[in-house]
């Protein structure tokens, strides 16, 4: 069985992002990128499900500028073992996403798709859906459980209210939450291994897929400061300035 | 090519000038009919020593020049690293012509180098001027100031200048030590732990152990230079992680240069795979640097050496398996000849029981800082060497044996001290940056504090950049001991410079054991000390700068 994963490239979670001041979007120059962290529990997911013989191949994906290659090249060094590297200076949007990732389902025929449940630059939480939609396979989204047992799968999910379990039927998509594994550290013998590693390069047009951006962006701004608070003297200044100061009675 | 680095490159004219002045000078003193003279060295040891310093620092710029030309053909070149270069440019050219401080209170002068105090004003470059002038203002500095602390959060203090797998491997090393180490490293240090195993295990399995090992013998065969970058990331966390390698280092560079093939099959996939852990028995009570000095004995009996004599500064001396031992075979030779070096396998030992051996007895030595592995005086009385363990299987090639570990020793000691540097630095930034003072901004808008952290940033990274030209060159199989002697003197004296100053911003709690700073402190003393001596660097880099026929 072969699995698919792919991931992204974002500012790296420790980082704090700061909004150009032209206000077109967050500031990326000079600041540092990382693997989304979702990205890297599923590269970590399906080195597992490889270690314990339920999968042969592993196959990391990236969609973006040239850099992506350095986040394909780490999920080589984690242990994936070969890459796709879609180049576009585009900035894509998950519905364009999923449909490369679509026409990749389509040529290599993975069992499994593990993605993150999300990016944290957008925090879109739509590409493994719409993956599944665009591709009619059957989704296990937030899973912090996986087990392969024959043709199924079984994921437990986080939801809400707690932990739900759904079996599905392989090839199937699953997204992976936080709480599904530790990734490892890559070591130095699979740093080195990963750079004979393939990388395939390819194009948005190679799959027939128009990633213009549908939603343009207006402005992008900070979030209000919190302002300090004050201490009131007693209950009737406190009522007095919900009314007439904040308005919210 | 960008006008800054034409700018430098072209006041590096004026440097290289000063630099042949006082070298000649300095040879004029210290040869005599063709040859060193050690009495006028001892004598003239200030000037002679000054003569390295100079040499280091216009070895530094020049590989600034080199580090920010490559960046600038990648088209990275940046504001940040633009006054990264600019300010080291204008404050090491301003100390060549006004005084360099081999350590805080001795400063080499032009004067003391025999160079009159016009030389400057005639042969001075136009850059180099302005570049001493205006290179180094209080609005830059408060601008490269700003700049890092933009790069505060993604730990972006300059571009090191990476390809792509070596990015990897640092991003892969800083994560497991931001994981594993950073957390702990204060507490191993306040309650004087050795490092837990757990923590050495993972090291093996990431390939800390066999990186520079050659594959043939179940290493990584990797660079030098890889090494540094490792080094560095480890010693960020703790300077005690960021040493384990070295003896695993400076054992395998024994084998390699001095061991037989037997040997070298024997030991080194063993230490590659962190399995054995070794130590460097070396130092004695009456003598470290002078080696030629010592006295511990080996005699041949039968199939075996019996050892005799008093070892001291053995790192990690019970914890290890297998010691290199430097004893005397021969007794009628007084110096360096009479010296063998000896692979002795011994028996891991524990805190309750150190030296399970019989024939080695010993303590530990308590210490300021550098602990983590500990510090051991040894014993020995009788303790008996398998012939097959002496290095080479040939007597008197000790010190010799010894001296081929020495510049990879110290390349991999100057990235150590680079490692303790940038923590100091990341962690005064830190403190810097949260403690708010009474007008509610913090201690960081206060300019002397953050023209401080702006030093500490500007310094670390020419270091830096010298360590790395020293790697690469041993990577380039060039002999390099004058790379690696100005490398770790200059890296060692930064990390004193920035921990020091590091508690300086942290005020009275910077004198608490608790704030994590009190720790860097003590462990950065160290780096002036071993491997050579800031001292005895300086005298190993005169001596190569003043016998090698001038260029």
């Amino acid at each position: 069985m072969k699995i698919l994963v792919p991931v992204k490239r974002v500012i790296d979670p420790y980082v704090n992002i700061r909004v150009k001041s032209d206000q077109t979007g967050v500031e990326t120059e000079n600041v540092k990128m990382s693997m989304n962290p979702f990205c890297e529990i599923a590269v970590e997911e399906a080195i597992r499900l490889k270690e314990a013989g339920k999968a042969e191949e592993i196959i990391a994906v990236s969609i973006g500028n040239q850099s992506c290659q350095e986040t394909i090249r780490t999920a080589l060094a984690m242990g994936a073992d070969r890459g796709i590297h879609v180049l576009t200076e585009e900035k894509v949007e998950p519905i364009s996403i999923a449909k490369i990732l679509a026409k990749i389902c389509e040529s290599e025929s993975p069992g499994l798709v593990i993605s993150g449940k999300q990016a944290i630059d957008g925090d879109n939480n739509q590409t493994g859906q719409m993956l599944a939609a665009l591709t009619d396979m059957p989704q296990g989204t937030f899973a912090s459980k996986v087990e392969i047992d024959g043709d199924k799968v079984k994921v437990t999910r986080e939801i809400d209210g707690g932990l739900q379990t759904v079996n599905l039927n392989m090839p199937a998509i699953i997204t992976t939450d936080l709480r599904l594994n530790e990734p490892r550290y890559a070591s130095l013998p699979n740093i080195m291994k990963a750079k004979k590693k393939p990388i395939d390069q390819k194009s948005p047009e190679d799959y027939g897929v128009d990633v213009t951006p549908r939603v343009s962006i207006l402005k992008v701004i900070e979030p209000p400061k919190r302002q300090a608070g004050i201490k009131v003297e007693n209950v009737g200044d406190l009522v007095e300035k919900l009314k007439n100061e904040a308005g919210v009675i | 090519m960008h006008e800054l680095i034409s700018k430098c490159q072209k006041s590096l004219i004026t440097v290289d000038k000063y630099y042949d002045a006082a070298l000649q000078h300095v040879r004029g003193e210290l040869i005599v009919n063709g040859k060193l003279s050690r009495d006028n060295l001892d004598r003239e040891q200030h000037a002679a020593h000054g003569l390295s310093w100079v040499a280091a620092y216009r070895a530094t710029l020049k590989e600034m020049v080199n580090w920010a030309s490559n960046l600038d053909s990648t088209g990275t070149f940046n504001e940040t690293e633009q006054l990264i270069l600019q300010i080291t440019f204008s404050e090491y050219c301003a100390q060549i012509k006004s005084g360099i401080p081999m350590s805080q209170l001795e400063y080499v002068r032009p004067q003391d180098l025999g160079l009159k105090n016009g030389l400057f004003q005639e042969t001075g470059t136009e850059e180099f001027n302005d570049l001493i002038l205006n290179g180094n203002s209080t609005a830059d500095r408060m601008k490269l100031a700003q700049l890092l602390k933009d790069g505060f959060s993604s730990k972006n203090f300059g571009n090191c200048g990476l390809d792509e797998t070596t990015s990897i491997i640092q991003e892969q090393f800083r994560k497991f030590v931001e994981d594993d180490v950073t957390p702990n490293a204060h507490e191993w240090h306040l309650k004087d732990n050795l490092i837990p195993m757990s923590v050495i295990e993972k090291m093996s399995e990431l390939g800390v152990f066999g990186l520079t090992i050659p594959e043939e013998y179940g290493g990584l065969g990797m660079t030098r230079f890889v090494d540094c970058v490792v080094t560095e990331e480890l010693a960020r966390g703790y300077i005690g992680i960021g040493s384990l390698g070295t003896r695993g280092d400076i054992a395998a560079e024994l084998l390699i240069t001095g061991g037989t093939e037997e040997q070298k099959n024997k030991y080194l996939p063993k230490i590659a795979s962190g399995e054995m852990l070794p130590c460097a028995v070396l130092t004695e009570p009456h003598s470290g640097s002078d080696m030629g000095s010592f006295k511990t004995r080996a005699v041949a009996n039968g199939e075996h050496y019996t050892i005799t004599g008093n070892k001291t500064w053995v790192t990690h001396g019970a914890r290890s398996d297998v010691m290199m031992l430097l004893a005397r075979t021969n007794p009628d030779e007084k110096g360096y000849k009479g010296l063998s070096m000896f692979l002795a396998e011994k028996q891991r030992g524990d805190d309750d029981n150190m030296f399970p051996d019989e024939g080695i007895s010993g303590g530990e030595i308590e210490v300021l800082g550098y602990r983590g592995m500990k510090e051991y005086e040894m014993a020995f009385d009788g303790f008996q060497v398998k012939k097959e363990n002496l290095l080479g299987e040939k007597e008197g090639n000790g010190f010799k044996q010894m001296m081929e570990t020495f510049e990879a020793a110290r390349i991999q000691t100057a990235a150590r001290a680079l490692g303790v540097a940038q923590s100091a630095f990341e962690t005064a930034m830190q403190y810097a940056i949260d403690r708010l003072d009474t007008n509610g901004g913090s201690l960081y808008d206060k300019p002397r504090n953050a023209s401080k952290i702006v030093s500490m940033a500007t310094e670390i990274m020419a270091a830096r950049q010298l360590t790395y030209y020293a790697a690469r060159e041993k990577d380039k199989g060039h002999r390099c001991d004058l790379e690696a002697g100005m490398a770790k003197m200059l890296a060692a004296r930064v990390a004193w410079a920035c921990a020091d100053n590091g508690v300086q911003i942290h005020g009275g709690n910077g004198f608490a054991l608790e704030y994590p700073i009190s720790r860097i402190l003590c462990d950065s003393r160290i780096l002036n000390i071993f491997e050579g001596t800031a001292e005895i660097q300086a005298d190993i880099v005169t001596r190569r700068l003043v016998s090698t026929n001038p260029a």
